[in-house]
């Protein structure tokens, strides 16, 4: 990694990047902190942020960008130096750390967990949330406590005829519903011309937003930190 | 006397045998200040169209009966990566389109292109430009590094190039001025540092400063914010002599500590006089803003009954969740009321503000807020229609999570937010009571196209699946739609050409005019030119 290429990089990220991830990549308007993310930090020689930057993430507004390699590698490189030195910065870190999400009360999670927050009817601590701590920490942990985006939607659409198709929800609009079938195959309708039902799992965690208290949402951290 | 004449003479004898020779052959007359009190069918000479910040049209060709038979006309591509998130300007059958460092002047009629102009890079934020400004045959263009450019709209050569703010501390540009009679008006963005907001009134035909409004109090100032950027476009009221602005998020953005107070005047609409920049009233949406929810939506000017009373009204559905109707003629709040979640605040004071809870201020271990950072509303224009008393308005349901503490320090951002979930809906909403009277929705996710509303009765505007639609304004429902296979970014515009109703809209960056089919538009062109009488000399009904 040569001075040469990161500073060129700094330079395209400023115009760019910058808005959304912040000048030194820590973060900005709606983009995340780069300097903390997974990806990242599993990225060697841009394998993993080249694709995110060339074909974007449209369902989470990163657009996409159409560069020169000679740029995107300045990005790349430019994006793991900010790492590195946010990564030694010692003690005073900007950014949300582990440490910083540890004002809860377990017992009190435990009980929203079990009683107000009704997580108990979809999840167990020794089901599907046993070791859940160890796979997930801080921040990362609690936004999929709060909505786990990554969790797919089920549908069964009902054709003319009867008969009943169901699969992964691949695509839905006003007009139009899709699905991926159990063998991958992708098969789309005209929502007039069918009837339709949904299982969107996270959607229970949608309605919950409007209900938690932030004491809530930090007893269930603090909760969900023991499931080791 | 003599002397005067010795130096008016040849001057006047010059200015004649530069109009002889530089005179467009053409009707081309450019924009006067006639044109944008009251725009032509043929032309959107303004960011928002005219004056009021409506983006209501008085045309009637597309209606809800014909909609259904509505197509393409032309597209244009800008073969660029970068999204369109501007207005289109229409005057004299061109249209004028933007994204960052680039201009497109393009033939209404058909869709290509007449010219491109390519600003010089910069290192400057390049992260949307929402159009440009026209007076007379000039445009006025902003640049991520934060210059104005004004160029010949025949044929995009530069004028003039100055400097707006200074781009290395941190300032950019991506609003379309305003022009009233001979000012420009033009506003900034950067929050990324403490920074002074302000406005600037340029004149078209020197590019000198006339008059400069800042939001708020030199940076440095113990105790007191900065901030209070301007970047979009205001609204004007003529009888009143009063342009009104939104003004941005105070800095430090998340960390409020060291700007105890209201920290006026950001996150406000205030009221200036167009030729001194003086305040005449300031009104505060979001006091002591601590979640980057901008006062920056369109101000929108209504005359009309409010509780059986004629008012002159401003009308804001703001970015912290709260729609506002204010007596625009003095600031007084008229109705406050949320239009989706908002969670932050403690009620309403008796000025009509709300009052922000301090256990929702961002904290080290985290709040979870409604709505998120880009909050219920943003750049997306809404839409006023008179006969249903509605305005109409693209929100974004949304819960973010907020963080900050001392290490975060007191510059800039000064802590964290991660947007958690969000969803988008088109809302309806009785600008006498605040009730929403329908909503229509948009899809999970964000739609960034705004509204338009017509006399016919009909809203255009976008889902957050890249679909165009048509719906029918009294109820929301569908009537017409499109698929864009992009992102839409920017608020559709109409206008009438040859007697064809087009409806312009975007996405990525790809511009699309839809109309009815020629044949079908020529019938109803010459139906409604007889029913108006125009053709009434020949005396024969048809």
């Amino acid at each position: 990694m040569t001075p040469g290429l990161v500073e060129s990089g700094g330079s395209l990220f400023i115009q760019r990047c910058a808005f959304c991830h912040g000048r030194d990549a820590g973060g900005g308007e709606t983009g995340p902190d780069l300097t903390r993310s997974k990806l990242v930090a599993g990225d060697v020689g841009g394998d993993k942020i080249l694709p995110v930057v060339r074909y974007g993430r449209p369902e989470k507004g990163m657009p996409r960008f159409d560069l020169p390699d000679s740029d995107l590698a300045a990005l790349v490189a430019f994006i793991h130096d900010q790492a590195t030195k946010a990564a030694s910065q010692n003690g005073g870190r900007r950014g949300v750390d582990v440490s910083d999400l540890q004002t809860g009360n377990a017992e009190a999670g435990k009980q929203y967990f079990y009683g107000a927050g009704k997580c108990a009817s979809c999840h167990s601590p020794t089901g599907d949330l046993s070791g859940i701590a160890e796979r997930f920490q801080g921040l990362q942990l609690e936004r999929r406590m709060l909505y786990p985006e990554h969790v797919k939607a089920r549908i069964v659409v009902t054709l003319p005829s009867g008969e009943t198709v169901s699969g992964e929800l691949a695509y839905r609009d006003e007009f139009t519903v899709a699905l991926r079938d159990s063998s991958g195959h992708y098969r789309s309708w005209a929502t007039n011309q069918v009837r339709y039902t949904i299982d969107a799992p996270a959607e229970a965690h949608a309605a919950l937003l409007g209900k938690y208290t932030d004491a809530d949402v930090h007893n269930l951290m603090a909760y969900l930190q023991t499931l080791r | 006397m003599t002397r005067r004449w010795s130096i008016f003479v040849p001057l006047f004898a010059a200015a004649m045998l530069v109009a002889l020779v530089v005179s467009p052959p053409s009707l081309a007359q450019g924009v006067d200040s006639a044109m944008l009190l009251h725009p032509p069918a043929d032309s959107w000479p303004g960011y928002h169209g005219d004056y009021s910040g409506q983006r209501h049209s008085p045309l009637t060709q597309i209606t809800p009966q014909n909609v259904a038979r509505m197509g393409l006309a032309w597209a244009f591509q800008t073969g660029q990566s970068g999204q369109l998130k501007c207005s289109p300007l229409l005057v004299d059958g061109v249209l004028y389109i933007t994204v960052p460092d680039n201009v497109w002047a393009v033939d209404a009629r058909s869709g290509h292109q007449i010219w491109h102009y390519r600003y010089p890079a910069n290192k400057g934020f390049h992260i949307g430009s929402r159009g440009v400004a026209m007076y007379e045959h000039w445009l006025y263009f902003m640049t991520p590094d934060a210059h104005l450019v004004c160029l010949n709209a025949y044929d995009g050569t530069v004028r003039w190039n100055i400097v707006i703010a200074d781009s290395q501390k941190g300032y950019w540009t991506t609003m379309t001025p305003l022009i009233v009679r001979n000012h420009v008006i033009a506003g900034v963005s950067g929050d990324f540092d403490n920074l002074a907001g302000f406005l600037k009134s340029i004149d078209p035909e020197t590019g000198e400063t006339q008059w400069r409004w800042d939001s708020t109090p030199p940076v440095g100032t113990p105790n007191a914010t900065s901030g209070g950027t301007t970047w979009m476009t205001g609204t004007f009221d003529p009888a009143l002599n009063l342009i009104y602005w939104g003004t941005g998020n105070p800095t430090p953005v998340l960390n409020g500590a060291t700007r105890p107070g209201d920290d006026l005047y950001t996150c406000s609409i205030v009221a200036l006089n167009p030729d001194t920049g003086k305040l005449a009233w300031a009104f505060q949406p979001s006091p002591h803003d601590t979640h980057d929810w901008d006062a920056v939506e369109t101000p929108v000017l209504v005359d009309g009954d409010f509780k059986g009373k004629p008012r002159k009204m401003l009308m804001q559905a703001s970015r912290n969740g709260y729609f506002f109707v204010l007596d625009r003629t003095n600031g007084e709040d008229l109705l406050t009321t949320t239009f989706g979640p908002v969670n932050w605040s403690l009620g309403v004071d008796q000025k009509g503000r709300p009052i922000p809870n301090p256990d929702k201020e961002p904290a080290r271990d985290g709040r979870l807020i409604a709505p998120d950072e880009g909050g219920l509303n943003n750049y997306r224009s809404p839409s006023f229609d008179a006969k249903t008393g509605l305005f109409i308005v693209d929100a974004r349901p949304s819960y973010g999570i907020y963080f900050a503490k001392p290490a975060d320090g007191t510059f800039g951002w000064a802590g964290a937010d991660y947007g958690v979930w969000s969803t988008s809906v088109l809302e309806a909403i009785d600008y006498q009571t605040g009730k929403i009277r329908w909503t229509h929705d948009l899809g999970p996710g964000d739609s960034g196209a705004g509204a338009l509303t017509t006399d016919s009765g009909l809203t255009f505007t976008g889902d957050a699946g890249g679909n165009v639609l048509a719906l029918r304004t009294a109820d929301g429902k569908t009537l017409w739609h499109a698929g864009t296979g992009g992102d839409m970014q920017s608020s559709p515009i109409t206008y009438e050409l040859d007697g064809r109703q087009y409806i312009v809209t975007s996405a990525e960056g790809v511009l699309f005019a839809w109309a009815l089919p020629e044949a079908t538009a020529a019938t109803l062109a010459h139906d409604h030119r007889s029913s108006h009488g125009v053709n009434s000399t020949s005396g024969r009904p048809r």
